[in-house]
Order: C-alpha cells, then sequence, then structure tokens
C-alpha cells in the first residue's frame, strides 16, 4: 500500500478488523482519507471473496469521485483493486438496490426519478387543488380581519401549505407510511388530526401524480429500497454477501430509514427493532454530529450517530489540521460553553465532544501558525446596511492588498451569510466596489455549465439559420480547449470568422456538396481558403462534419438528440452523466407537454443551466466546489453551503438572535408565522399529528403547542451547530459581525455575545 | 456446402418417417430441414400440404429463401405461427366458433385484433378503473400498464391455463411487500373485463384467438378433418421457441401426419418471456419414430467452441458443465477499450471497417448490444455510414411514434386534412419537408418553411412565389420537389377523403417513392412507412370492421391515440426488406431469432446489466406463470439469481455457436449515461481471462 503516515488516532481507525466501529470525527480531521485508506486496507489484505466488495457511502456525488480517486492511490496496480469497492451515495445506493429488483416494489424496468424541481411542482398543483376546496380558517388568528385574512389566503398560504406539505409527504415516506395506510390509521385516530388530514390528501394526491408519470421521487427510492430489503430475506441475504463491509461517511446527515438500510446491509440492527444490542455486522460510521445543519427539512437526525456511537466500539478523531490554534479555541469553546452553560438546558446537547486537537508534531498537515489577532469580532451595532458597507469595504481593501501577489499565492476568502437573501445583497455590495465574486450556489457552476453547453446547441439547432448561434455552437463545441490559451486564439479567430458567414447554409449544407444547384450556390469554405489560416480553415471543415450530424439528429426523440450532442461536446464523465439525466428531464418534459418543440425545450435546458432545477443523485451533479481553484477571490454563500469546505480567510455576518435564537424571551422564530393563531408553528404541529397517529398510548398523544415549542428548541440547536461550521470553516483569518435587524431590535446572538466575552477574558 | 451424410439421412427419410432432430445452434439442423422440403417436393410431394411451423415469421426465412431454387408443383408450402395458424382456422370456422366460443354476435364477422388494437380497447376499460383506484400501490406508465395485462391473458393462453387464474397464480408466487398483493387481483379483474367485453363484441385478441383454436375449434371433427387432409407433412422447426399449448396441439396432430421433421435446438428457450417451454418442447421427441442429434459444429472455429465450454461455465458454474478443455479460447477474444462511450463507437466502426477491407463480407459482421437505444443505434450506424459501411438495423423495441419518418407522414396527411383541425407547428413541417425531399437540410427546410407555412390557416404557399434570390438559397432543384409535394397535398384537399391508410399509399407512391423524395432510397423510411401504413390498416380494420364510420375520423382519433402512446407499441415490420449484406446492428436477442450466423461479433456494452437481467413488470412473470411451476410456491430471490444466470449462459452460449471466428468486447468504462459498468458479463470475462492467465 501506498506511502501513508497514519496519525495516531488514524492508526487507532486503522486497526478495525470487523464489527461495529462509531468515530466522532472534528472538522478537518480526514474522515475520507482515512476510510479510503481503510477500504484499501481491507481489499489488500486479501479478506474478500469472488463477487464481494467494500461498500462506501457517503453523502454527495462529489465525495464518489473523491473516494474512487484516493482509493485507487493506495494501490501500485489499480487492477488489485478492481471491482473489490463500490461508492455510492445513499440515495445512488437505493437505486441499485430498486434497480435490482423494481417490480418486488411496483416499479418496472423503466421507471423513471423526478428531481425536487418537478416533484416541487407536482407538490404545488396538489397545493392549490386542495386550497381550492379546503379552507385553514380554524388556524388563522382570528384578530385578523376579512381583508387581512383574504390578502393571507392569497399570499401566504400557499407557499405555507406547501412547505408544510412538503415536509409532511417526507416524513410519512421516512416512517414508510403509503398514504393507503396513513389513510386507515387516520379513520382509525379517536380524534380529528386537521393538519394531518391536510397532509394525507396532499401526499395521496401527489403520489397519484407520480405513479401517473411512472415516476418517483428521491424519498421513494430510499422507502422502496428499505421495504425491499425488509421483504426480502433472500435478496438481503445476497446483498450481505455481496458487500462484507459498510464504510459510511457524513453519517451525522442520515436519516432512520437510511440507517436502517445500511443496519440491514450490514446485519446489524438498532436496538429499538431488536430489543438487545446492534447485532453483529462489519459496517464503520464515521461523522461529525456537531456539524449536523440542515437548509430545509429534513428527516435527518444527528441523534441517531450519537447512539450508535454511544453504545458501540468507537474511536475519535480530534486532530485536523485545518485552523489556527486561535480558532479552534474558539470552537471548543463554543462546544463547553453549549454543553456546560447554555441558558436552555435541553439546547445543551446541541454540541458533543470530542474538542478539536491540532495535529501533533511529525504528522501531516501541519496548522496554520497561531494568530490571535487575526480572530476578530466586531461588536459594533450595525444596521443591516452597515453591515453590509462595513464587510464589503474589509474585503475590498483586503482583496487590494494582494494585488501584487501571484494568483497562486494568494488567499482564499468567504463571506458566509445565514440565508441566500443576505448573500445577494452581499454580492451585489461588492459588486459595485468592483470585487469579482463567486457563488457557491445549490449546484456547481460544471452542472450549469453543461446543461448551458446543451442549451446553446439546441438553440442553435431550433435557429439554424443564425450565424451567431452557430459561432456559439462551434464554441460549445472546442468547450475543452477553454484553458488553453493557444488553441483559444484559434477558437477565437474561428468564431470571428463563423459570425461573419451570410448564409449559413452554404457553410454548413453547400449545394455544391450535395451536388445541387448550377454553380449560384456556393461551398462558402471552398471560397474562403484564399483569405484565411489553414488552421482556422481545418477546425471549419472539422466543425461542419459535426454540424451536419447535428443538423440530421434534430428529427431524433430529445433525449437521443441531447445524448448524441453530448457525446460530440463533453468528454467528462459528470458532463455524460448530466446529459443523460438532462436527456431523460426532457424526454419526460415532451412527453407532458405533448406540444413542445426545441423552442420550449431550449428554455427548459435554459432553466435547469440557471440552476433553478437542482439535481440531486446519481449523477455527478456537483463535481465538488474547490474553494482553491478562486484564490484571491470572493467565495459568497450561505453558512450551510459552506459544509465542508474550507478558506484562508472567512467572513461571518448576521450573527444575531434572529438567525440565531437562544430561546430567550424576545427571540423571534421563523417558521412561527404572525397570521397564524398563537403563534403555532403549523409544520411542526402537522408532523407532530403524523406521529400520533403511529403512537399507541394516551399519554403521548397530540397536544396542539407542543410541537412548536419542541421545534423552537431543535432550531436552536441546529443553529449553534451552525455557528460551530461557521466557525470552522476558518483556516487563519476570521471575522464575525452582527446587525440590529431589519426591526433595529435584534442583539448580537448569545453564543456570539459569549465568545466575545470569553475571548476578551482571555485576552 | 453439401449436405453431410447425416443431414441427407434426415433429409432422404422415409415419406411416412417422424424424426425428432436435436442439437445445438450451428449444427446443421435446420439446413438437414430444409433439404428435408426439397426432398419432399422433389418426390412430388404436393407443397401445398407441407406446413412449415415456427414460432415465429422470421424462422421461416431459411427454408423460404431455398424454396424457389428448384421447379415444385402443387401450390404453395404454408408458412404459418401456431398463433397465425389460429387466426386462420377461427377465420374459416368463425361460424361454429362463434357459437362454442361464447361470442354474443355468432351472425357479424369476427374483428382480430392486433397488439396495438387490443390495446387500444384495453385502455378504453382500464381507464375508469383507474380513477377507482385499481393499480394505486404500483408506478408504472400507463400504456405498459395495458400491454402487461394483455400480456397475461396471452400467457395464459400460449401456456395454456383458464385466464381467470392468472391472478392467483401470480398472488400464490409473491414475495415481498404484502400491500403489492392486490395489484394481482385488479390485473385479474381488468382481464377478466377485457375478455367479456371481446366476447360481446366479436373482437379476438391474440389469446382469444389461440384460445378459441385450441379449446373450441380442435375437437371439432370438421376442423380437425379439414387440418388432416390438407397437412399431410409437417416440419416445426425451433420447437423449444413455442408454448407448452402448441406442443399440447402438436401432440395431438402428430399421428394425423404422413411425415414430420421436428427440430429442437438444445441452447435455446430465448422466448421464454412469451411463454416458450422447452421442456413440454423436448416431451415430443417421445412420439417421433427416431430421435436423432446433431452434434458437431458447422460453425464455431476451435477457439469460439473453446470460449463457449467456459464462458457460460464463468456465468453460472452450477448450471453449466465444466469445460473439458484448459484452452480458454481467449484467443477469439478481442477486446476494445476506451474510458468514454463515443471513444469506444469510434473503435468499433474503425475495426469494421478494418474487417471489411480485409474481405470480409459485412453479412458476417454482427454488433450487438444488450440493448439498442435510439441514440446508441444512431451514434453507431452515423459512424458506420461515415465510412462507408452499409448496415441494417432491427429493433422490434422502436415504436413508430419515435419514428421521424413516420411523424413526417403524419405531419403531411394532416396538412392535406385541414378539416381535421390538427395543425402542425412549424418545426414539424420543416421536419415533414427535410424528411420528404430528398438532400433537403434543416437550414433550408426551416427557410423554407418560414415562408411558404402558415399554420392557422394550414397554408402552403408556392415557391414561384418566394422572392428569387431566396429561391437561389435553397436551390431550385429542392424547390421543384416543394412545388411537387405541395401541389399534390392540395389536390388531395379537394379530393374524396381517403382512409388514412389508402392516402398514405398513395402519398407514398405518387410521390414520396419518387426521385429527388426522401423515401426514394431510404429503406429505414420506405419500412417506417409500410408499417405506419399497415398499423392504421389493422386499427381501421378493428375499430370499424363495416367501414361505416367517417373515414377521416378515423384517421384524427388514430394520431391522436399514437401521439397519446396507446397504439405506440405498434413496431417497424420486420428487417427482411433490407439489403441482405450489410452490418446487422441489433439486440443480442434478436440476432439469436434470426438463426444465422456471423464471422465476427461484437458486443457492445458487456458491463451492461441488461445481459442478465429480465424486464421488470410488475404485473406479470414469465417464470411464475409457467407451466412447470408448481402453484404456490414462492418466487425467491435465489430463484431471480438462478434464472437470470441460466437466461445470461443460454444467450451468450447462443451468441457463440452463432460466431464463427472472432469476438469483440467494445467496452466502455463509462457506459452510455456515463456511468461505470461492472455486470456480470463482464465479471465473467475477467474470471475466463484470469484462468487463461493462471
Amino acid at each position: 500500500m501506498m506511502n501513508f503516515l497514519p496519525r495516531p488516532s488514524q492508526q487507532n481507525i486503522l486497526r478495525y478488523r470487523g464489527g461495529l466501529l462509531g468515530i466522532a470525527a472534528v472538522p478537518g480531521a480526514g474522515k475520507t482519507h482515512i476510510l479510503s485508506a481503510l477500504a484499501a486496507q481491507i481489499i489488500a489484505e486479501g479478506g474478500l471473496q469472488d463477487g464481494q466488495e467494500v461498500l462506501i457511502v457517503t453523502l454527495v456525488n462529489s465525495a464518489v469521485d473523491n473516494f474512487e480517486a484516493r482509493i485507487r492511490r493506495f494501490f501500485e496496480n489499480p487492477l488489485q483493486a478492481l471491482y473489490k469497492y463500490r461508492v455510492r451515495t445513499l440515495h445512488g445506493l437505493a437505486h441499485d438496490l430498486v434497480r435490482e429488483k423494481p417490480a418486488s416494489v411496483g416499479l418496472e424496468t423503466q421507471f423513471s426519478i423526478i428531481d425536487e424541481r418537478e416533484a416541487g411542482f407536482i407538490r404545488r398543483e396538489a397545493v392549490n387543488a386542495w386550497l381550492a376546496s379546503h379552507t385553514l380558517d380554524e388556524y388563522l388568528d382570528p384578530a385578523l380581519d376579512e381583508s387581512r385574512r383574504e390578502w393571507v389566503r392569497r399570499q401566504q398560504l400557499p407557499d405555507m401549505v406547501d412547505s408544510l406539505a412538503n415536509a409532511f409527504i417526507r416524513s410519512a415516506k421516512d416512517r414508510l407510511l403509503t398514504p393507503e395506510q396513513l389513510r386507515s390509521l387516520l379513520d382509525a385516530s379517536p380524534a380529528p388530526l386537521p393538519l394531518a388530514e391536510l397532509g394525507w390528501s396532499i401526499y395521496a394526491d401527489y403520489q397519484r401524480a407520480l405513479a401517473y408519470r411512472g415516476a418517483v421521487d428521491f424519498d421513494d427510492l430510499i422507502r422502496l429500497a428499505l421495504t425491499l430489503l425488509e421483504h426480502d430475506e433472500e435478496f438481503l441475504e445476497r446483498l450481505r454477501f455481496r458487500y462484507p463491509y459498510i464504510l459510511e461517511d457524513e453519517a451525522q446527515d442520515s436519516s432512520l430509514s437510511q440507517q436502517r438500510i445500511l443496519g440491514l446491509l450490514s446485519g446489524a440492527t438498532p436496538p429499538s427493532s431488536s430489543g438487545s444490542g446492534w447485532g453483529v455486522g462489519n459496517w464503520v460510521r464515521v461523522g461529525d454530529p456537531n456539524q449536523a445543519i440542515f437548509e430545509t427539512f429534513t428527516t435527518a437526525d444527528p441523534d441517531l450517530l450519537r447512539d450508535f456511537i454511544r453504545t458501540n466500539p468507537n474511536a475519535d478523531m480530534p486532530e485536523s489540521g485545518r485552523s489556527q490554534p486561535s480558532v479552534i479555541a474558539l470552537a471548543n469553546h463554543l462546544i463547553d460553553w453549549v454543553m456546560q452553560s447554555h441558558p436552555e438546558p435541553l439546547a445543551r446537547t446541541a454540541l458533543s465532544l470530542p474538542h478539536i486537537q491540532p495535529v501533533p508534531e511529525g504528522y501531516q498537515p501541519v496548522n496554520p501558525p497561531d494568530q490571535p489577532e487575526a480572530v476578530r469580532f466586531i461588536d459594533k451595532k450595525f444596521t443591516p446596511e452597515e453591515e453590509l458597507e462595513a464587510v464589503a469595504k474589509s474585503v475590498k481593501s483586503y482583496v487590494d492588498s494582494l494585488a501584487d501577489l501571484p494568483d497562486e499565492q494568494k488567499p482564499t476568502i468567504a463571506v458566509l451569510v445565514p440565508r441566500n437573501n443576505r448573500g445577494i445583497e452581499v454580492i451585489e455590495a461588492l459588486k459595485k466596489r468592483g470585487v469579482e465574486t463567486i457563488e457557491l450556489i445549490s449546484s456547481t457552476s460544471n452542472t450549469r455549465a453543461a446543461a448551458g453547453s446543451l442549451n446553446y446547441l439546441l438553440s442553435y439547432l431550433a435557429d439554424p439559420q443564425s450565424a451567431r448561434k452557430l459561432a456559439k455552437a462551434y464554441e460549445v463545441w472546442r468547450r475543452d480547449w477553454r484553458s488553453d490559451a493557444e488553441k483559444m486564439e484559434l477558437v477565437k479567430a474561428t468564431i470571428d470568422v463563423i459570425r461573419r458567414i451570410g448564409e449559413v447554409e452554404t457553410f454548413v449544407a453547400p449545394a455544391t456538396l450535395s451536388g445541387r444547384g448550377s454553380g449560384v450556390n456556393v461551398d462558402w469554405l471552398a471560397l474562403l481558403s484564399e483569405s484565411e489560416s489553414e488552421q482556422v480553415l481545418q477546425e471549419l471543415a472539422d466543425f461542419r462534419v459535426n454540424v451536419g450530424r447535428w443538423l440530421n439528429a434534430v428529427t431524433l426523440p430529445i433525449d437521443q438528440l441531447i445524448l448524441t450532442l453530448a457525446q460530440d461536446i463533453f468528454s467528462d464523465a459528470s458532463d455524460l452523466a448530466l446529459a443523460h439525466k438532462l436527456a431523460l428531464v426532457l424526454r419526460k418534459a415532451t412527453a407532458d407537454h405533448g406540444d413542445w418543440r426545441l423552442p420550449e425545450l431550449t428554455s427548459e435546458l435554459a432553466v435547469i443551466a440557471k440552476n433553478e432545477r437542482r439535481f440531486i443523485g446519481f449523477s455527478s451533479d456537483d463535481s465538488g466546489f474547490d474553494p482553491e481553484r478562486h484564490r484571491g477571490k470572493v467565495v459568497v454563500t450561505t453558512l450551510h453551503k459552506a459544509k465542508g469546505l474550507e478558506w484562508d480567510r472567512v467572513y461571518i455576518m448576521s450573527a444575531n438572535n434572529y438567525d440565531f435564537p437562544a430561546n430567550l424571551p424576545g427571540d423571534r422564530f421563523i417558521s412561527e408565522k404572525w397570521f397564524v393563531r398563537g403563534g403555532l408553528n403549523l409544520e411542526a404541529e402537522a408532523l407532530a399529528q403524523l406521529t400520533a397517529l403511529e403512537s399507541n398510548g394516551e399519554f403521548d398523544w397530540y397536544e396542539e403547542g407542543a410541537a412548536t415549542q419542541e421545534s423552537r428548541l431543535g432550531y436552536v440547536k441546529e443553529r449553534l451547530r451552525l455557528l460551530y461550521v461557521g466557525l470552522t470553516r476558518a483556516k487563519r483569518d476570521l471575522i464575525v459581525t452582527w446587525n440590529s435587524g431589519r426591526q433595529g431590535d435584534a442583539t448580537p446572538s448569545l453564543a456570539l455575545s459569549e465568545l466575545m466575552g470569553w475571548r476578551e477574558g482571555k485576552g | 456446402m453439401d449436405p453431410t451424410p447425416d443431414q441427407l439421412a434426415i433429409a432422404q427419410a422415409p415419406l411416412n418417417a417422424k424424426t425428432f432432430l436435436c442439437g445445438y445452434a450451428g449444427t446443421g439442423k435446420t439446413s438437414a430441414a430444409v433439404e428435408r422440403m426439397k426432398y419432399l417436393l422433389s418426390q412430388g410431394v404436393r407443397a401445398d400440404s407441407i406446413l412449415l411451423l415456427a414460432p415465429q415469421r422470421s424462422l421461416h426465412e431459411p427454408y423460404l429463401e431455398n424454396l424457389y431454387l428448384d421447379p415444385y408443383t402443387g401450390g404453395e408450402v404454408t408458412p404459418a405461427t401456431l398463433g397465425g395458424l389460429a387466426r386462420r382456422m377461427v377465420d374459416l370456422f368463425w361460424p361454429l366458433a362463434a357459437e362454442a366460443g361464447g361470442f354474443a354476435r355468432p351472425d357479424l364477422p369476427p374483428v382480430f385484433l392486433t397488439l396495438e388494437t387490443a390495446q387500444y380497447y384495453m385502455a378504453h376499460l382500464v381507464r375508469p378503473l383507474l380513477d377507482q383506484g385499481f393499480f394505486e400501490s404500483v408506478t408504472i406508465d400507463r400504456n405498459r400498464l395495458y400491454s402487461q395485462i394483455l400480456d397475461n391473458l396471452n400467457k395464459s393462453a400460449v401456456i395454456g391455463f383458464p385466464h381467470t387464474e392468472i391472478g392467483t397464480r401470480l398472488d400464490a408466487a409473491y414475495v415481498g411487500e404484502p400491500a403489492q398483493r392486490r395489484v394481482y387481483a385488479d390485473a385479474q379483474e381488468c382481464a377478466n373485463r377485457f375478455r367479456a367485453y371481446c366476447l360481446e363484441n366479436n373482437l379476438l385478441d391474440f389469446s382469444l384467438q389461440l384460445e378459441v383454436f385450441a379449446n373450441v375449434l380442435w375437437p371439432q371433427p370438421p376442423v380437425r378433418e379439414y387440418l388432416a387432409r390438407t397437412y399431410r407433412h409437417l416440419i416445426y422447426d425451433n420447437v423449444e421457441e413455442d408454448g407448452p399449448r402448441a406442443h399440447d396441439l402438436i401432440r395431438d396432430w402428430l399421428a394425423d401426419f404422413d411425415s414430420a421433421l421436428l427440430i429442437y435446438d438444445e441452447g435455446g428457450g430465448f422466448r421464454y418471456f412469451l411463454g416458450a417451454d422447452m421442456s413440454t418442447g423436448l416431451a415430443l421427441r417421445e412420439l417421433c419414430d427416431q430421435q436423432v442429434v446433431f452434434e458437431q459444429s458447422f460453425v464455431m472455429s476451435p477457439p469460439i467452441a473453446d470460449l463457449s465450454a467456459h464462458l457460460p461455465h464463468a456465468i453460472a458454474p452450477s448450471l453449466s458443465p465444466p469445460p473439458s478443455t484448459d484452452s480458454t479460447g481467449v484467443e477469439a477474444l478481442h477486446i476494445i477499450q476506451s474510458h468514454f462511450y463515443p471513444e469506444m463507437l469510434d473503435a468499433v466502426a474503425g475495426e469494421v471497417r478494418q474487417l471489411l477491407d480485409g474481405g470480409l463480407p459485412p453479412s458476417e459482421v454482427v454488433i450487438l448490444a444488450p440493448y439498442l437505444s435510439d441514440a446508441l443505434r444512431f451514434s453507431l450506424t452515423h459512424r458506420l455510414e461515415t465510412l462507408g459501411i452499409p448496415w441494417r438495423s432491427h429493433r422490434p423495441s422502436r415504436s413508430l411514434r419515435d419514428e421521424p419518418a413516420s411523424q413526417a407522414l403524419l405531419t403531411l396527411a394532416a396538412l392535406a386534412h385541414p378539416h381535421w383541425e390538427i395543425r402542425p407547428p412549424k418545426f414539424d413541417v420543416a421536419y415533414a419537408l427535410m424528411q420528404a425531399i430528398d438532400g433537403l437540410d434543416l437550414i433550408r427546410a426551416q427557410l423554407l418553411t418560414e415562408i411558404v407555412y402558415r399554420p392557422r390557416e394550414l397554408a402552403l404557399a408556392p415557391f414561384d412565389g418566394i422572392k428569387p434570390e431566396v429561391q437561389e438559397r435553397i436551390t431550385f432543384s429542392l424547390g421543384l420537389s416543394y412545388s411537387i409535394l405541395r401541389d399534390w397535398l392540395l389536390a388531395q384537399r379537394e379530393a374524396e377523403p381517403l382512409p388514412l391508410d389508402h392516402f398514405l399509399r398513395k402519398l407514398f407512391g405518387e410521390v414520396l417513392s419518387q426521385p429527388g423524395f426522401g423515401y426514394h432510397a431510404d429503406f429505414d423510411r420506405v419500412r417506417v412507412a409500410a408499417s405506419l401504413i399497415e398499423s392504421f390498416r389493422k386499427f381501421r380494420i378493428a375499430l370499424d370492421p363495416t367501414g361505416s364510420t367517417n373515414l377521416s375520423g378515423l384517421g384524427k382519433e388514430y394520431i391522436a391515440m399514437l401521439q397519446d402512446g396507446v397504439i405506440a407499441a405498434s413496431y417497424v415490420e420486420a428487417w427482411k426488406q433490407q439489403v441482405t449484406d450489410a452490418v446487422l446492428v441489433a439486440p443480442a436477442h434478436t440476432f439469436l431469432l434470426m438463426n444465422r450466423p456471423a464471422a465476427v461479433q461484437f458486443w457492445l456494452d458487456p458491463g451492461s446489466s441488461g445481459w442478465y437481467e429480465r424486464l421488470a413488470q410488475p404485473l406479470t412473470h414469465p417464470y411464475v406463470l409457467a407451466r412447470a411451476w408448481p402453484f404456490g410456491q414462492a418466487w425467491t430471490d435465489a430463484d431471480e439469481v438462478n434464472a437470470s444466470q441460466e437466461s445470461m449462459s443460454r444467450l451468450i452460449g447462443g451468441l457463440l455457436r452463432r460466431c464463427r471466428e472472432r469476438v469483440y468486447l467494445g467496452l466502455a468504462e463509462l457506459g452510455e449515461s456515463g456511468f461505470e459498468q461492472r455486470g456480470e458479463l463482464l465479471r465473467a470475462f475477467q474470471k475466463v481471462l484470469q484462468e487463461q492467465s493462471s
């Protein structure tokens, strides 16, 4: 195996030979590396039989590629590891399982998977249908006058019910409840549960619409995979043989059903279902419960991993070479304060040990040197606008100070904000000052670039007479040359020539080539031979062959057209995979909209290119954002999306009690709508009603308002972890600011005040 | 090649011999049977007393090709499938069939349904039930739901059990989430309703044709006498690819023949998903006077033979005998490896070019894949064309709706029938012109359409009215073709309305097949046009047997159904009209059922799961509904694994026995969709290669 000097904590993990193992890792502990090493070790030791693989489960597709590359690197001869391991996301794994036996769960071979946008669209239709025939008046604040009420019904309810329905459906699926089963539970319920009725109605409608399309959503994949495993013992046995070892990364983000899938596969099941112990199985779970943060509703629960670690053999990975000691100390103090002194005792479980430790001497990587002054809390009370100005100004002067450095020596910089809207404001403020920003939104620029490329080709095919669009298509065709300055010169020259074509057909399909016409029609390219360089002419000739093929492909069904184009312009695996997905999406679109032709399909693709449609799942939807590629520029993103990333300098904004409440009097909660009576959080109440349906004791029966309170607590805890994630993104410089909020009454978040006080005390 | 003594012995057996000939593909069985047919004719046997039975029509080919080489007398040999024969008998003896078969209107003629028209009626019956909550636990495309219900009915007929047992049989074998079970009851209910509707309206889908023939007509003396009188000699090839009900009938019928030659491929059974049953086929040998086994392959070179011993064993060690030789035959194996899919296709096309340059006839090369998507077919055949390689393709799973050539015809039909009020968008018209007019590229097609076509009025302006400089851009010769087409379409608007099939035939015959038009030399398009015409003709006859309905309304209804996918199951008719000396591009299964070998086979996507996984169909099950499956026995995961291994082993064995010299693996690390491919076939190859190196 490759030369790799594991740190003491890593050595401990590499002693693993089998059984259950729970590992709590701190930010920057090198989880991917150690899991890859462990997989390579299992393979190298020859413990696998023919047909057996180490299964590595991770969270996002970008990690899949990362794992594969790393495992390969442990072997001198890659054939040694061929077919010996498999890296999958949980959804990808679920897809594999369901794909193996679709008919057992009521699917056919060609079942399709709809993305979140399409799912949202279908759900919204169900929501609208529900709102058209039902009322939520019993939940509205009685103090509202009729015109206000009417406004709420029109302007507020659709979004709120949609979000409620989303949470309800996802949660029902996580509990493996079909609409049918839910209906019988509702029918048997001793008391009316209006929100659960609402949820059921939309769920049933939504599921019917999916069935009509022959499609499932991502949550269905998990649900169906689990159903399959629970009802087909022989299949499960076969899979257990196939995957004798399961290594799970980012385990803090697993939901109950996801955990159950891996549990069943490994042979280990949670005590709750078997009564005693976890059973046996080779299952290594690595995660950081302190980094369990969720942007939208999720069924994931970090306590699942905590319980696993607590009740099974376990190890820590406390060493991290990412941050300088002062940042580490700060993060560790946040853990201590939350665990010991948070004024809301129930919030004290938000964070847990271990503390972060610097990498011991003699091992890699080496932490940045200590620079206490590089950690700064700005305690000044800014208005939101002032905060923007202050941060923009600071960023600007910092970026300016780097101007003379060569790019590769420039530091990486990020501004992290609690929500998207704030990010947009930051970007605008920076742009105004001429600072170049990089957006890190839900999918990466790669996805968008690929969709964009296809979009340009389709735009041309929809309007093949346009020389301008043809030039764009040419540019797309040569997209692989973008990083080669010399070749780009040629591309630019060729583009200029193409733009000048008067009648595109004389280039693409000259009549003389097809033996038609009488010399009136000419081959534009042949005429060009005098004036242009040999290279440009060759480019044009090569390009023409391709365009001819594309023009002929136009009558193909759209999916095949896309794939054909993709095969010509993409060579990158993730691009090809994406193209396939786009092909399916567009094919589906034509099935659902019989009147759509190229222009409509092109706009659909534009929507994707603009990132309004998000892909999750099996194609490399995000090839991984790499901050290193944007040195000297400023990445603006939400704290949530910064997870897994690191920068030399990090700004955290809006650290006030609105975005980071502590459940103190005066804290406001975003999920509690002003127009709902009693400040109920209807989403939380709906989920509580769902829980009540499944319960059988009278003591855990639904009680209105309790869930709203509980959800406050969940939110407070999640926000503490979010702050922890934000702090631990910084390698060297960390700057935290807060603002007084839209209404001017917000205060610094309690955690921020604590950290400021602690630093002052130290200083 | 002259017949061997063994083949001659079969061919020249006495005129009252009943022979069961057994052997693997490539051992010369069919050649012997062809000789037998010729021998019978040479002995003065009347051609029309010979029944040439095969499970599917493509399997008649080798006989019909040879039939006309020598003169013979006495009418025509009857090539038939059992289904075709059933239909003919029901037609012939309709009064008898109608009365005893329980049809409501024996006084009216029968209406025979095709797959698509049956699907049309099924949709009609099932749709309202879906609204009542039928099939709620399955996620399946509506049209495939209809076809699976029909599939169940067909299986009950082919296998020979009452159609009322479909649901209970499926249910009894089901293992899995209990909530799924109710779909079988739903499927049963739909099958019952469909059958009842057919009986009420004199409609006969495939299952009913077969059942009426087998259960109602066959026992009747006049029918038996007629058949016994008509057919004195039976040649029945690929017995193993037929279902048990066919075998039952032959079992009964065999005594009536003077002579019979039954041919059984030991490595066959490829049509199991259509109810084929090898065991009931093999059982027929007991009824024959002599059983002959052919063992020597005329096809496989020694290395291919070695490979065919090793590979199936590597796939299914428990199902295939261990190879008797150490030599694995890997020298016959060539691997074309690339990282990305398009690179692999380039390399394959380049290799084919070299093979042909080396003197190999194109017909000796086949390119096979487990699935042949349109995109793959398109990308590959385009590459072949670019290299000047003749190719042909056959994809029964491709529907007419997706064929650009049929879309073009329907667009033109809409232009000729303004009262349908179907207004094709400009894109469709440009595409239609592009296909209809030879040499018209997309750019000129759009330019022309922009100028001459106004969708709202369905107006088509004349070419002469266009500005001269634009005429020049489009070119006058293309303009002339447009003018001819336009004049013809406008004349049709004035003419007496025709049924759509007549209209299309006329359009094709008078315009599109002429020089200067796109269907003139494009066999693919001709094939599609013929299929479309046939598809509509069958639709028309099924919906309107008496010809009383408004003719052009039916055309509009057809187009709507086609777009809706209800009758999208209409397939392009067979490949046989195509040039034969061409490289075949086909799904592997299709090639197997063409009963012909090739010198070189390219296997694309060896890492695909399509080589071993059967099509998932939640409402039906080929194994559980088979006759040999004990009622009530659960279909378990182990059964599934065994069945997959067996079917892949059979498929691979079948391919190799049809291969003379060489197999190329077209292996792209990332498959068509960009995923890594590592299916069971690839693993089996891995094993064989490891064996070799050890």
